[in-house]
């Protein structure tokens, strides 16, 4: 099992891990020859959350070799501050004068250290008066059996009833969190024809917040051709109910994302695609996935 | 029917100042009456804070008396509906897209939405696609909130209805609708202050008292307000001459006195009319307050430039503040009285006792 790989693109490695560390201790990184993957997937989430995300290998990566005995593929488990922590030191240099020195080459790889499995990071460097550093992070993880592997699976979800592009998640996240200490459960109503809200509604207060105008992409299914029935009214509102907590964390991916689309299947669930980079160059997504809260106890 | 409130603004943050000064009890009452809004707090039986909201707060003011015709022509007691709200929840929903402004005392809530907007600046910086990024950063940086005001349209149908709000920033920015339930007007606390009864009269720059009540540390449990008669002399004597006298004088005229487990502070006020503007008593005085109920009043007293300090026979104590308009409005000014917000609070009974033997 080999696995080495400089890093190009600390800020954006450094970015995700930042929007999915408040979501759960532990972490799944599955690195596939073109993939890696993140999975957060514990049941013991807020709410329910999920994540699931998949970033090229060549939008962060450089010098990129991967050998394994499961179709050289790597999972791992590891703990998401520790390794934002490795990060955070090794993008020191873009993200602010707390350094001592400049970052030059980040690399990181598979070893074992005292029996130990780590990812390594090597961070090489120079400092403001000239002199070469090596500053090396040992992240432990845990490599995952491929049976265990086989194990991880995506949350099944019906076709959903509707597509929209969501609002900057700054500006989501100044109004949701004002609804938080108001109600623990979020409605979020959308439909085909650019309405998006997002309500509340307790016994001592409603609020509904309406954005009109959002864009609603088309996409690409592989099962279109199954789309015999006929186009559904555009104005028809589909909702779901989820957790207020869990939708704040998915908030959290503010840091890495340009655009957001938001799925809604209509009390199951709720889907959220966070692009990292350009929609266009698709460098990576990160999903999210919100069941939907179905007793409304307010 | 019409709405017994209608009411509209550009601008909801002098609004919120106001009721942010009050907000330490979640449930307020609201009066609404042709001149204004008076929203009322109490807490313990032994705390009023009322907040004075004129009808010149806001763009557009309308009151539509429930009960036509009845008490309309009787101007002593003022034709007015009443309504309970969870003020807290007012004043989030006020401020739900953040730019309602922030109160320095709001230090928890505040400090983390100033976090996460630093965070947001770096994204802008990368993505580059902000038209008018450059402008909100530099606003961010200075730590002020961006050019956009939240603008409010209100509304009351009448008792048993909700009070509605209908916010936005701009006509292309979301929209956001509440409705925030109302319950029926319990009577509070009457604390009515007798001016014949009143044994001190301070009327001083707010922040002389800020500076000096936010030295207190937190810990201490009871606040003492002692008052001493001015030093005697001829009164037509400039007062720098009776400033001298008066530093050799044992008597302070105005002592503020924290005692907590820790030990006691002491603050003096000097006999100063740059300090104390006005100051009235007649004999030696001493009245103690919960500390816990005073610092109460912070919130207000902070946005405040003006303070009123009165204390009856009782010891009750009314602590006025006056809440300046951020932008006087032209031509609007000399239309109303400014708004201001008021607390009274009872004496702790045990000194009322001292005091009687002190005087």
């Amino acid at each position: 099992m080999r696995f080495r790989t400089t890093i190009d693109n600390v800020p954006t490695f450094f970015r995700i891990i930042q929007s999915i560390e408040k979501l759960q201790k532990k972490c799944i990184i599955k690195f596939t020859e073109t993939n890696m993957h993140l999975i957060c997937n514990s049941d013991t989430n807020e709410g329910g959350i999920q994540v699931w995300s998949q970033i090229k290998v060549e939008s962060i990566f450089s010098g990129y070799r991967i050998q394994s005995n499961a179709s050289n593929e790597i999972t791992v488990a590891l703990f998401s501050e520790a390794l934002l922590a490795a990060l955070r030191s090794a993008s020191s240099s873009t993200t602010g004068a707390l350094s001592s020195f400049e970052a030059e080459e980040v690399v990181m790889k598979l070893a074992k250290k005292s029996d130990q499995a780590v990812l390594s990071f090597e961070i090489t460097g120079m400092t403001r008066v000239g002199r070469r550093v090596k500053v090396t992070h040992d992240v432990k993880i845990e490599v995952m059996k491929p049976s265990d592997v086989e194990r991880l699976n995506e949350p099944m979800c019906p076709e959903p009833d509707t597509h929209i592009l969501l609002p900057p998640l700054q500006k989501l996240r100044t109004i949701v969190d004002r609804l938080r200490p108001m109600s623990n459960v979020l409605g979020v109503r959308a439909n085909n024809n650019g309405c998006l809200q997002f309500s509340i509604h307790t016994e001592s207060v409603k609020v509904d917040t309406e954005w009109k105008g959002c864009t609603n992409p088309k996409m690409a299914r592989e099962n279109a051709s199954q789309q015999e029935d006929p186009p559904s009214d555009p104005d028809e509102m589909f909702s779901v109910l989820v957790s207020i907590r869990s939708f704040i964390k998915f908030l959290h991916s503010h840091v890495v994302s340009t655009t957001t689309i938001a799925c809604i299947c209509q009390n199951h669930c709720m889907i959220l695609y966070v692009y990292i980079g350009d929609v266009a160059d698709a460098g990576g997504v990160l999903t999210f996935y919100i069941p939907a809260m179905l007793d409304d106890d307010g | 029917m019409l709405p017994v409130l209608k009411a509209s603004v550009h601008d909801v943050r002098y609004f919120v100042t106001l009721l942010r000064g009050v907000n330490f009890v979640n449930r307020a009452t609201i009066t609404v009456t042709e001149r204004g809004f008076i929203a009322v707090v109490e807490e313990a039986r032994t705390l009023l804070g009322t907040a004075y909201i004129f009808s010149d707060v806001f763009d557009e003011y309308e009151y539509n008396s429930e009960s036509p015709g009845s008490t309309q022509d009787s101007a002593d007691d003022e034709d007015n509906a009443a309504f309970e709200v969870p003020l807290n929840t007012l004043i989030e929903c006020l401020n739900i897209f953040g730019t309602a402004g922030g109160t320095n005392y709001n230090a928890s809530g505040g400090g983390r939405h100033n976090r996460w907007k630093k965070v947001g600046d770096n994204d802008d910086g990368d993505d580059g696609d902000d038209d008018d990024g450059g402008r909100g950063k530099i606003q961010q940086f200075f730590g002020g909130s961006s050019e956009k005001r939240t603008g409010m349209r209100m509304s009351y149908a009448g008792a048993g209805y909700p009070l509605t709000l209908l916010l936005a920033e701009d006509s292309t920015g979301p929209t956001t609708t509440c409705e925030i339930s109302t319950y029926d007007a319990e009577p509070h606390l009457e604390l009515p202050f007798d001016l014949e009864k009143m044994v001190l009269k301070v009327i001083l720059k707010s922040e002389w008292l800020r500076d000096a009540l936010s030295e207190l540390d937190p810990s201490c449990e009871k606040l003492t307000f002692i008052g001493n008669p001015p030093p005697t002399g001829d009164p037509s004597q400039p007062r720098q001459k009776q400033k001298a006298n008066s530093r050799v004088s044992l008597k302070p005229m105005l002592r503020i006195k924290a005692t907590g487990t820790f030990g006691s502070t002491e603050m003096d006020y000097p006999n100063d009319r740059d300090v104390l503007e006005t100051f009235d008593c007649a004999q030696s005085i001493s009245f103690s307050y919960r500390f816990a109920h005073i610092s109460r009043t912070l919130r207000a007293l902070q946005s405040s430039t003006k303070t009123s300090l009165r204390i009856d026979d009782e010891g009750l104590l009314s602590l006025q503040f006056l809440m300046p308009s951020p932008s006087p409005k032209q031509g609007k000014k000399d239309e109303g009285p400014a708004a201001f917000i008021e607390f009274r609070c009872l004496a702790l009974d045990d000194d009322q006792l001292n005091v009687k033997l002190y005087v």
